[in-house]
């Protein structure tokens, strides 16, 4: 039998209404309970592969499946097994930050008690249970971004989506996520697909990488297979070189 | 953070006994549906929240500017306009009131939180769940009804101690809930069409409040002089206002059930037409 792929992503194409083709012939397949990196410049297509996936991004020719749903056919399925964490910080800012998460909850179908006990312990687990009372503009940056990535949990999706979590957040938070999503991925099989520019982030977390570029995948391994292909003592090297090869070097 | 990694081993969003999953995890139709309830509910109570939340600005305003409408004219210019076509012209104004507040918050409520969400990105949290566009649709228009309609009824009570009372309950509430469903939907759609705050309130400035007011509110359209007359009755509002009216005092000039039937369609259509252009995503989503 063949094994379903918490993210099977085969020939994606799309062109924004502007002409820019934003994704080029994109596969891409993250493992169940698999941690995925993905890393590549800004405006490389990353963001709008995360939208398509989540449904923030329509139009896409190709195929997109979560965990065997076809996102773009049959999106509500998909959806409710999709936890995204977006690139930018945008909460509602008419709720308080436990209504954020309570009332993100719902909107994936958990009743009102559960989403509000799932608020609590996710608000405990994010250090956030202060300011559950809080509005989101009186959060400091951090915060926000702790309770945006709480967001994502809160209807325990079988796959996170985690679009640049730790931008702009300081060191301490950063290895403390690091931890939580380490665990979030042993404990509860989690499988995760990380954004980052942050190099070492990718290194300590991630099983595999993909590298996209001008909206193709052209470089995918572990680390030491990325290492190994392309040179440098570090992955640092051998991202390096692959963005900087001429696009015809670029290898598929 | 804390060490622990909340929620092991429990069910996901849309489990119950009779719904249940799949045994891999995956919700089965019934679970769906449940979820797609509870979402909707959700979505709904976050938007009457808003407006009970912002009531200084969502819900006084109006009824501030509609009792100082009625006593203005029914209380201060009372001597003056003592009856319109044989009743009281507080009571005659009162219909035309009460549509005009449907109309304009209704309206307001839903393009204003809706355009809102959009422009400050959070409507993602919503694009991006389960819920399909008619849920959302919906629930959006909720918001404006409740606003709509509380400020209406707000309205009446503090003029029924004045006016002779409600000759026809179930026709006046009638007419209000069609009201509402048309001019939610309508701010739904500019929600999603605006492009700014300024296109947002152009359409409720210039269109929407001319309109209401121009409906005949504080005349009878019989008794304008031509061309004002004729073109009156292109103004959809009058018909809403008229049949209000009916409602209330028993007066009216047009046929009034056949208003509530080019009512009650005009509101499925826009109903659909608002649907049909979150669906696309148009504006919503790249």
């Amino acid at each position: 039998m063949r094994a379903v792929h918490a993210l099977g992503i085969h020939d994606l194409d799309k062109v924004y209404g502007d002409g820019t083709r934003a994704l080029q012939g994109l596969s891409l397949a993250v493992p169940d309970g698999g941690f995925h990196g993905l890393l590549g410049p800004n405006g490389s297509g990353k963001s709008t592969l995360i939208g398509i996936i989540t449904g923030l991004v329509r139009g896409p020719v190709g195929h997109v499946r979560v965990f065997g749903h076809d996102a773009v056919a049959d999106p509500r399925r998909a959806r409710t097994l999709v936890g995204l964490a977006p690139q930018e910080v945008h909460l509602d800012r008419f709720l308080t930050a436990r209504e954020v998460l309570s009332f993100h909850g719902r909107y994936f179908g958990m009743s009102t008690a559960d989403a509000n006990a799932r608020a609590d312990e996710l608000l405990a687990a994010f250090d956030l249970e202060g300011k559950s009372g809080t509005r989101p503009n009186r959060l400091s940056g951090g915060m926000r971004r702790r309770l945006l990535i709480a967001r994502a949990l809160v209807h325990r999706p079988r796959l996170a989506i985690l679009d640049e979590p730790t931008a702009g957040v300081d060191l301490e938070l950063r290895q403390d996520l690091w931890k939580y999503l380490s665990r979030l991925r042993e404990e509860q099989r989690t499988s995760i697909l990380l954004t980052t520019h942050y190099l070492e982030e990718a290194e300590a977390l991630c099983d595999r990488i993909s590298m996209i570029r001008d909206g193709r995948i052209v470089a995918e391994g572990t680390v030491p297979e990325l290492i190994a292909q392309f040179g440098g003592p570090r992955l640092e090297d051998a991202y390096l070189r692959v963005m900087r090869a001429e696009p015809t070097e670029a290898p598929r | 953070m804390r060490g622990t990694v909340p929620g092991e081993g429990q069910s996901q969003p849309g489990d119950s006994p009779s719904a249940g999953t799949v045994p891999d995890g995956r919700m089965g139709d019934a679970a769906l549906r449940a979820a797609s309830r509870r979402g909707t509910l959700a979505l709904s109570g976050r938007e009457v929240r808003r407006v009970t939340k912002l009531w200084s600005q969502t819900i006084l305003p109006p009824v501030i500017t509609a009792v100082l409408f009625m006593a203005v004219f029914g209380g201060a210019l009372g001597g003056e306009l003592r009856q319109v076509s044989g009743i009281q012209y507080l009571w005659f104004i009162l219909p035309g009131l009460l549509i005009t507040t449907v109309t304009g918050q209704a309206f307001a409520n839903a393009s204003t939180s809706l355009y809102q969400a959009r422009n400050e990105g959070y409507i993602d949290d919503v694009l991006s769940s389960p819920l399909r566009s008619a849920e959302v649709v919906i629930s959006y228009m909720v918001g404006g009804l409740y606003r709509g309609w509380i400020a209406a009824g707000l309205v009446l009570v503090a003029a029924l101690p004045f006016v002779e009372g409600v000759e026809n309950w179930f026709l006046a509430l009638l007419v209000m809930v069609l009201t509402g469903i048309i001019f939610s939907a309508l701010g739904v759609i500019t929600g999603i069409w605006a492009d700014s705050f300024d296109q947002q309130a152009f359409i409720a400035a210039l269109i929407i409040t001319p309109l209401s007011l121009l409906g005949g509110v504080f005349y009878n359209v019989e008794d304008l002089a031509e061309p004002w007359r004729t073109l009156s009755m292109f103004n959809p509002i009058y018909y809403l206002v008229d049949a209000e009216r009916a409602g209330i005092t028993g007066l009216h000039e047009s046929a009034v059930w056949l208003s509530i039937a080019v009512a009650a369609v005009v509101a499925v259509l826009v109903t659909l037409w608002a649907i049909r252009m979150f669906r696309t995503g148009r504006r919503l989503r790249p």
